[in-house]
């Protein structure tokens, strides 16, 4: 693989399509929220004021009726409460601040992607080299396998996996907090382990597929079927032949599938079997019953899901539009 | 014949795939922390009367045993009894069908109807408004998780504007029908089709993003091959051309990833019916997870991996329709 | 052979605007053809005679625009029938075909005029029967005769009711095509040689064999009996017995049914062999016209007879023209400058060769003429341009 010539096409597309530019700039944003959200956060997100629960993003009002005793009558009065810039996005029923929920939200998106992507990545891409690479039984084995776990909807298997084993959460310490950069701010972000590994576990088919495709047709060429005589070790040669060949493809899909994943881990939050509450599938399903009064606390994580997975498209609308691997598929989402 | 020929072979290549799908899901009940009795039996229920209930589930016999029994009763469609309910579950997975399966076809004709249509129109105006508006359609809509979709619509549709009811489905379609036909009443299928057009616009939102997209570039792909060329130059009407020719092609490409994306719908349908309280399968898995109603669980993935099955079948057998070429070996 | 002419050409420039640069690939072209001839053009590859027969039956797409010229074509029916509403487009008995609305002239193809296309795999279909791509032709002409006095009645009555769209997307025999002209598509497949026509009708593109393809190409562009048929490299793809039938055939008809027959070749032994007069073409331009006998025994032009001095046998199967050193020039606008673009491939070329030639007559027919200053005036060894006068001044 020729890097320098992927990495020109890279650039003339970049310089040649606005909307890469802005998938670039989305998936920045989103990414440095992520990262310094202890920083940019303004109050931590797990902080509960019941005396301010509810209230609305700034510039807007929200009037509710309540009854109350005035005088020792029962009366109802008009409550009219306007948003502050102290939670610039409002808060929840429990009194959070949304904004930097938001913002700790990302963590949990992009964790869960990225990490999710990776070992989907590693284990599909094994798999595929190794079938593709045998080919005859090894393969047919393998790629039955495979359709079985394709005929299983990949959020259905998620939701049995995960109601079954639990969500497992693993806390990692927040290191700007363990060096004391910050204080007041949650000490460590969770890790919901059961939903990394099984989002990984249902979209690994997908890596699979295209690296046995690849190796199909590397194992054909004869430069390897000569070292192969040569008595060069399998796993040697699927390494330094299909491994290389099949990165252009990987990466495509592999930017597809983070989005692919965030959605997800969006949707199993949004179910109540992700094991963290800080997530915007969370945030998302705990504003559901607050619809007629509070819209904004659905409204807002899922603004930030929509923008962070159009930046992850458009970025690989770009790599796609690039390299042109030709991948089988164009999965830019969904739910399933 | 070819067609017979090639249905038989993938039916038996289904078999095989349910039949893998029934021994995953049947050993998924072992890599369960936590023993099947703990859940079935009371929490002050004595040693003896958990061993008889483990005899009557069969849970004691060896785990080949417990596999052919659970294959042979399968085979009867038997699938156990509901923990929860008490009846046999398939008769409440069966009852529950019918939702889902209205709740996905509808989403695929909101899907179909909207998508081509907008494809070709934004393929055959390249650059112009339309083409911009359908392609920024189809990101968003490719972007947003359908979960979230469902409850703006019903926010903006059904609380702000009251539009549409937010309550649960109360009729199917199957009864509104019925309503219509023998009594001349028009009012099942009206509440019917006020209950189902949010959902089904959720559910089939993603679906419509995703093949204008596909019937865009397919167009424009397409439209650039020699063929296409030769057409016109016999002084083919042009509609001819567009439709008869070039869209007929870029069906291929889309029955393929639909194909492939057959599970994103069953999954989609899941979340939406959770959205809407739809009382299809699946808010029935979601309930007998949540209470670890194996038979439950159990059957409900075996149908929906039957279903999965099932369409990928009718989606292959499109694609050879529209695919001359292929003779699946 | 009538005297007439069906198609005169005059100024036709055609370009290519691409993200390289501006590409002119047809340059200011003037041609007339006679009724009933067989006018070949030859010329080296991409010197421009796909695009050429392309600009004629009018389907240059976009990046691509015809920028200028008129294309007219002699039909007196249409011209009174267009007169009034276009009066612009008709001169006399000729029409413009590039003043009249597209809705019109799309009813003159296939009937009035049809393309054999360079390359017969990619040009079918590839999910559609043969012989339904050739009904659909002859279902044209049938539509279009059922009432030949009036163009707008004929590009009427070939429109297609909008409710079957969608039924033609998904089902491919349904509606447009009856079962007189499924017939008549076993007619032409007999016709131009297909053995089972009954049987070959009902097969896809990827079942037949490229010789079969191109015959049934052949077939597709004869079903609408066109008084003008362009063949772009009708055998190109074929291997030489094939190549002969083909062209055999193609004589047949024409001499049957009397049509006109624009023939592009590569091929001189294929010009030799079908036409009655001819037009080298380079970089863009007609550089030599004349009848046969002009071209091959008294080509003017350095170009012209670099290429037939090239042949050693006009019959052999290899008579591919790589005649001259050098390549045909980019066609780039930003590269052509104002000389004689053949300058700095030519062994002649002199100092007034910087200047473009206009066209000259030539030595022959009346019909003999040249763009090069050799038509004019005989060379002149004491202008001659410095052997690497163009590799100085043009790196490669
Ligand atoms: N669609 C297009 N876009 C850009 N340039 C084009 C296009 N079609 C043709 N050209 C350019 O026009 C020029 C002439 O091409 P054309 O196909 O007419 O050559 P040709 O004489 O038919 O060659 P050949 O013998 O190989 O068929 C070429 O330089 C080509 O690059
Ligand atoms: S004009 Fe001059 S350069 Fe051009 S062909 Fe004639 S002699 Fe050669
Ligand atoms: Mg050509």
């Amino acid at each position: 693989m020729n890097w320098q010539r992927v990495w020109r096409s890279l650039r003339a597309e970049f310089g040649r399509s606005p909307m890469a530019k802005l998938g670039v700039v989305l998936i920045l944003a989103v990414f440095l929220m992520a990262i310094f959200a202890p920083f940019l956060a303004t109050t931590n997100p797990k902080a509960q004021d019941l005396s301010r629960a509810n209230e609305p993003p700034v510039g807007f009002t929200d009037t509710t009726e309540d009854t109350r005793l005035v005088d020792g009558e029962r009366q109802t009065v008009t409550v009219t409460t306007r948003g502050t810039l102290e939670y610039p996005l409002g808060t929840n029923q429990l009194g959070q601040d949304m904004y930097s929920r938001l913002l700790y939200g990302a963590r949990t998106s992009l964790l869960v992607g990225l990490l999710g992507t990776a070992i989907a990545a590693l284990a599909g891409v094994s798999v595929g080299i190794v079938a593709g690479y045998y080919g005859g039984r090894v393969d047919d084995g393998l790629m039955r396998f495979a359709d079985v776990m394709l005929a299983f909807p990949a959020l259905v298997l998620a939701i049995a996996l995960i109601g079954l084993l639990g969500p497992q959460p693993v806390d990692i310490p927040d290191p700007f907090v363990a060096a004391g950069l910050v204080s007041d701010m949650p000490e460590t972000t969770v890790l919901p382990v059961t939903v990394t590994l099984v989002v990984a576990l249902v979209n690994w088919v997908w890596f699979a597929r295209v690296a046995r495709g690849e190796a199909l047709s590397v194992r054909e060429k004869n430069y390897v079927k000569a070292s192969r005589s040569l008595g060069a070790s399998d796993w040697r040669l699927m390494l330094k032949h299909v491994l290389p060949n099949s990165l252009t493809p990987i990466l495509v899909l592999a930017t597809v599938q983070v989005a692919v994943i965030i959605l997800l881990e969006s949707a199993l939050s949004f179910l109540g079997f992700s094991g963290t509450t800080l997530s915007w599938g969370f945030d998302i399903s705990q504003g559901r019953d607050l619809l007629a009064t509070s819209w904004w606390i659905s409204t807002m994580p899922g603004l930030a899901i929509v923008v962070t997975v159009i930046g992850i498209n458009l970025v690989g609308d770009w790599l796609r539009d690039a390299l042109d691997p030709d991948i089988e598929g164009e999965s830019g989402g969904g739910m399933g | 014949m070819r067609l017979t020929r090639f249905l038989l072979r993938r039916t038996a290549q289904g078999i095989l795939v349910v039949w893998g799908v029934i021994t995953l899901v049947f050993l998924l009940r072992f890599i369960t922390p936590g023993s099947t009795i703990d859940f079935v039996a009371p929490l002050d229920a004595s040693p003896e009367l958990r061993q008889r209930l483990a005899e009557d589930l069969g849970l004691n016999k060896p785990i080949y045993v417990q596999y052919a029994d659970y294959i042979v009763n399968l085979l009867q469609l038997d699938m156990g009894n509901s923990l929860l309910k008490g009846r046999p579950a398939s008769d409440v997975i069966f009852a529950r069908l019918p939702a889902t399966l209205e709740l996905a076809i509808a989403a695929t004709i909101v899907a179909i109807l909207f998508s081509i249509p907008l494809g070709v129109i934004s393929a055959t105006r390249r650059h112009q408004p339309v083409d911009y508006g359908a392609t920024g359609f189809s990101l968003i809509g490719i972007s947003t998780p359908n979960f979230w979709l469902g409850i703006m619509l019903i926010l903006i549709v059904g609380v702000n504007l009251g539009w549409l009811p937010t309550s649960r489905r109360i009729i199917g379609f199957g009864p509104a029908l019925e309503l219509l036909v023998f009594e001349g009443r028009t009012i099942g299928i009206q509440v019917w089709f006020e209950h189902i057009l949010l959902p089904s616009i959720t559910l089939g939102t993603y679906f419509t993003a995703l093949i204008t997209r596909l019937t865009r570039n397919g167009m424009l792909e397409e439209l650039g091959q020699s063929y296409v060329e030769v057409t016109r130059a016999k002084g083919l009407p042009e509609t001819l051309v567009k439709y008869k020719h070039v869209l007929r092609n870029t069906m291929i490409p889309i029955i393929t990833v639909l194909g492939l994306q057959m599970g994103t719908l069953i999954g989609g349908a899941v979340i939406t019916e959770s959205v809407f309280n739809w009382p299809g399968l699946g808010t029935l898995i979601i309930d007998a997870i949540n209470s670890r109603d194996w038979p439950l669980i159990q059957g409900s993935l075996i149908v929906i991996g039957v279903g999965f099955v099932v369409i990928n079948i009718v989606v292959d057998a499109l694609y050879m329709y529209f695919n001359p070429q292929v003779t699946f070996e | 052979m009538s005297d007439d002419v069906i198609l005169r050409v005059s100024d036709l420039s055609t370009r290519f605007f691409t993200t390289d640069g501006q590409i002119n690939a047809v340059e200011s072209l003037s041609l007339e053809i006679e009724e009933g001839e067989v006018f070949g053009i030859v010329g080296e590859s991409g010197s421009g005679k796909s695009v050429t027969a392309r600009s004629l039956i009018r389907l240059i797409e976009s990046p691509g625009r015809i920028t200028s010229g008129t294309i007219e074509y002699r039909d007196a029916d249409l011209a009174d029938d267009l007169r009034e509403d276009h009066p612009g487009a008709v001169d006399g008995e000729f029409v413009d075909l590039l003043a009249i609305p597209e809705k019109i002239h799309r009813g003159l193809r296939g009937t009035s005029f049809s393309m054999i296309f360079q390359d017969p795999e990619s040009s079918f279909n590839p999910s559609l029967t043969v012989g339904e791509q050739i009904a659909e032709a002859v279902e044209v002409q049938r539509r279009a005769s059922s009432n030949p006095r009036s163009t707008r009645a004929r590009t009427r009555s070939s429109e297609y009711s909008l409710r079957s769209y969608a039924a033609a997307a998904v089902l491919p025999s349904r509606g447009y095509v009856s079962s007189e002209s499924k017939d008549r598509a076993i007619e032409l497949l007999q016709q131009v040689g297909i053995p089972d026509p009954e049987q070959r009708v009902d097969e896809y593109p990827h079942e037949y064999s490229g010789g079969m393809l191109q015959r049934a190409m052949v077939a597709q562009a004869l079903a609408g009996e066109p008084d003008v048929l362009v063949a772009d490299e009708p055998t190109t793809a074929l291997d030489v017995t094939i190549q002969a039938q083909v062209l055999d055939i193609l004589r047949d008809l024409q001499e049957e049914t009397g049509m006109t027959i624009l023939l592009i070749t590569h091929n001189l032994g294929v010009i030799a062999r079908m036409c009655d007069r001819v037009g080298v073409m380079y970089a863009g331009e007609i550089v030599e016209r004349g009848s046969l006998g002009d071209i091959f025994d008294r080509p003017t032009h350095p170009y012209t007879q670099g290429l037939l001095g090239s042949i050693p046998d006009l019959d052999a199967a290899g008579g591919r023209l790589q005649p001259i050193g050098g390549n045909v020039p980019s066609l780039l606008d930003a590269e052509m400058g104002d000389r004689c673009y053949f300058a700095d491939r030519c062994p002649k070329a002199m100092e007034e060769c910087l200047e473009k030639p206009a066209e000259y007559p030539a030595e022959g027919t009346d019909d003999h003429a040249a763009q090069c200053y050799l038509a004019d005036h005989p060379y002149e060894a004491s202008q001659a341009l410095p052997e690497d006068y163009f590799e100085e001044s043009e790196p490669p």
